[in-house]
């Protein structure tokens, strides 16, 4: 399994990874820095699963996911962002994310939130 | 309400900071950010006891909320705190070498995280504007200054503050 993990931070893209590793979750990771960078990624990596930040310069994360429906990409898409209010995930789940989860996390919650849509 | 600031008021109480049965909401996200991000674990997070010291070689890293009543969330420390900040978040050994770039994209998470939770609790938030870090201290009005989080991590001090900004 291929996971495109998107986050204009590195730092946070790192920690985004290795908290998917430490929930148990031994998948291949590639990384963008941007909602941009990430749809010109899709056609090459073909990832499983895009792992996207919200707020970001360039693209936001809800405008990647907008995209990638536009064009007909329907990869399974999940928001991990320092944000979860209420509008934001009912914005998220209208577009057609899986779920998001909210910074700050932890493994359980990664667990949690993704292991019902691995089945 | 400050003078010359349009909009609805932004009070400690509107912001509910009193409204948690003596809890402090910043505290609660300040000691889950540190414990699930930095630290890995609960309990290296307290308030700061006592007068607060003065800031040496300071760092400040905010992030501002649009809306009706916008703000900014200001975390302050000593670069050597953001720099063992850094090293936590990346899990790098003691005196291993930080880069600028990492050290300001860590710091600016800690406030980027800190700020998207503080702005739930904001009546009627707008967007969240992107981390900025900075050594010189950002330019505010000191009567702008709506809540003061002092706070000791591992011995080191740090302050998160909470800013009203003008509307525009």
């Amino acid at each position: 399994m291929k996971v495109l993990v998107t986050d204009d931070s590195r730092v946070m893209r790192q920690i985004v990874i290795r908290t998917l590793r430490q929930a148990g979750y031994d998948w291949e990771y590639v990384e963008a820095s941007d909602g941009s960078v990430a749809l010109d990624m899709l056609g090459s990596e073909e990832p499983d699963l895009v792992l996207s930040d919200w707020n970001m310069p360039e693209m936001t994360g809800i405008d990647l996911l907008r995209a990638m429906r536009a064009n007909g990409d329907e990869t399974p898409f999940g928001f991990i962002t320092s944000e979860g209010s209420t509008e934001m995930r009912e914005l998220a789940d209208a577009e057609g994310a899986l779920f998001l989860i909210a910074k700050p996390f932890s493994a359980e919650v990664f667990r949690d939130t993704i292991d019902p849509f691995l089945a | 309400m400050t003078p010359g600031h349009a909009g609805p008021a932004v009070t400690p109480d509107t912001l509910g900071i009193d409204a948690f049965g003596g809890a402090d909401p910043i505290f609660a996200i300040a000691d889950d950010v540190f414990a699930a991000m930095i630290d890995g674990e609960p309990g290296h997070l307290r308030t700061w006891d006592g007068e607060q010291p003065a800031v040496e070689d300071e760092m400040h890293a905010w992030v501002d909320v649009d809306g009706a009543a916008p703000g900014r969330v200001l975390l302050t420390t000593e670069r050597d705190t953001a720099t063992r900040i850094t090293r936590a978040l990346l899990m790098m050994d003691a005196g291993e070498s930080v880069s600028d770039e990492d050290f300001r994209d860590a710091l600016g998470e800690v406030a980027n995280v800190v700020g998207g939770n503080v702005k739930a609790l904001v009546p009627d938030p707008g967007a969240l504007s992107l981390p900025q870090v900075t050594h010189e201290a950002p330019a505010l009005d000191p009567s702008s200054l709506l809540y003061e989080l002092p706070l000791d991590w591992r011995g080191a001090f740090l302050r998160i503050s909470l800013w009203q900004l003008p509307t525009t």
